[in-house]
């Protein structure tokens, strides 16, 4: 997986006025991490709701439609804050999370969970009398992609610890 | 018994010892807390938004309050539990750092502003534009904005 051409992007980014400012300013990168962590707590929160609503344990006396309508949208920009941040963190260190296996684990999990909870929306239209009738296998994605974002979260966290791929660079 | 001696006492525990020696252990649980905090943190918002009448206007405050804060206070107390675990990985170097104490201090404010509300401001909920419950969200986010950076940074200051 390390290909000349990810060695050449990431000695690319390191040379960037892009990555010399994020590196260069001791606040940068934990304002950054700071404004990551709230995002994922916007994320988590929302896709916690939703998933668990599909299940039926939590916000039972809103609609599981209302829920999607409340937390989809919010979900979806702190989800692109989190590119964002995530995008100037790997540039103020770009050879850090890109050799390791981890980060890509977690970016195909963030994949997998945000199609799983987006994919609620067809479920909706199976109704008995204006009620969504929701059969267990759409309860069992809910808690798959429930699963899958806590994973990604533990992902994440895991960067930090493990080692890159043999012969990446520093 | 002061904080420093607990701490020396703590730090030879075999709990300590197993934590510190693990390679596995601090990572987990480190993301249980993030995964707890996160919760804390999203969930509240949800409810703060509201007392300020920024989100779910037309949601009665009351009921709103009702559904989310069990998921707060489970994940608060996952948050506990991980952070007790966590300190008790190092707690020398954690009792010495500015950043875990004024986390500590934020945690008790945050505790306090929740007591507060409950005592105070939950009474004026029905009324559109209360000041009180308005009060209570806002100091409420920001102590909670204010405690994770203060635990990010405690990483960048061990």
């Amino acid at each position: 997986m390390m290909t000349a051409s990810l060695v050449d992007f990431t000695h690319w980014l390191g040379g960037t006025w892009l990555a010399a400012t994020v590196a260069g300013h001791f606040w940068i990168v934990p304002a950054l991490q700071v404004v990551h962590i709230l995002s994922v707590a916007v994320v988590l929160s929302g896709v916690l709701l939703i998933n668990l609503r599909v299940v039926g344990i939590v916000e039972r006396s809103q609609p599981i439609a209302a829920v999607l309508d409340r937390f989809l949208l919010p979900t979806g920009i702190a989800i692109l804050v989190l590119a964002i941040t995530g995008a100037l963190l790997i540039a103020g260190e770009p050879t850090r999370a890109v050799f390791r296996t981890i980060f890509w684990v977690k970016m195909a999990l963030i994949l997998a969970a945000g199609l799983l909870t987006w994919s609620h929306r067809s479920a909706l239209s199976a109704t008995d009398f204006g009620v969504p009738r929701v059969r267990v296998t759409r309860k069992a994605i809910a808690l798959v992609a429930l699963l899958l974002w806590l994973g990604v979260i533990v992902a994440g966290r895991w960067i930090a610890y493990v080692e890159a791929w043999p012969g990446a660079p520093a | 018994m002061n904080l420093e001696d607990f701490a020396d006492w703590l730090s030879q525990t075999p709990l300590s010892i197993a934590l510190t020696d693990s390679e596995t252990a601090f990572p987990a649980i480190e993301s249980l807390h993030v995964i707890a905090i996160t919760l804390v943190v999203g969930s509240i918002a949800i409810v703060d938004l509201r007392l300020l009448g920024l989100a779910a206007r037309r949601r009665d405050a009351s009921e709103l309050i009702a559904s989310i804060l069990p998921i707060t206070w489970s994940a608060f107390a996952l948050g506990v539990v991980t952070g007790i675990l966590l300190f008790a990985a190092n707690p020398i170097g954690y009792s010495a750092n500015a950043y875990f104490l004024g986390k500590l201090i934020l945690l008790a404010l945050a505790g306090a502003n929740m007591i507060a509300f409950h005592l105070f401001a939950h009474r004026h909920l029905a009324k559109e534009g209360a000041l009180a419950p308005k009060l209570s969200g806002g100091a409420s986010l920001t102590l909670w904005v204010a405690i994770v950076t203060f635990g990010r940074l405690i990483g960048f200051t061990l």
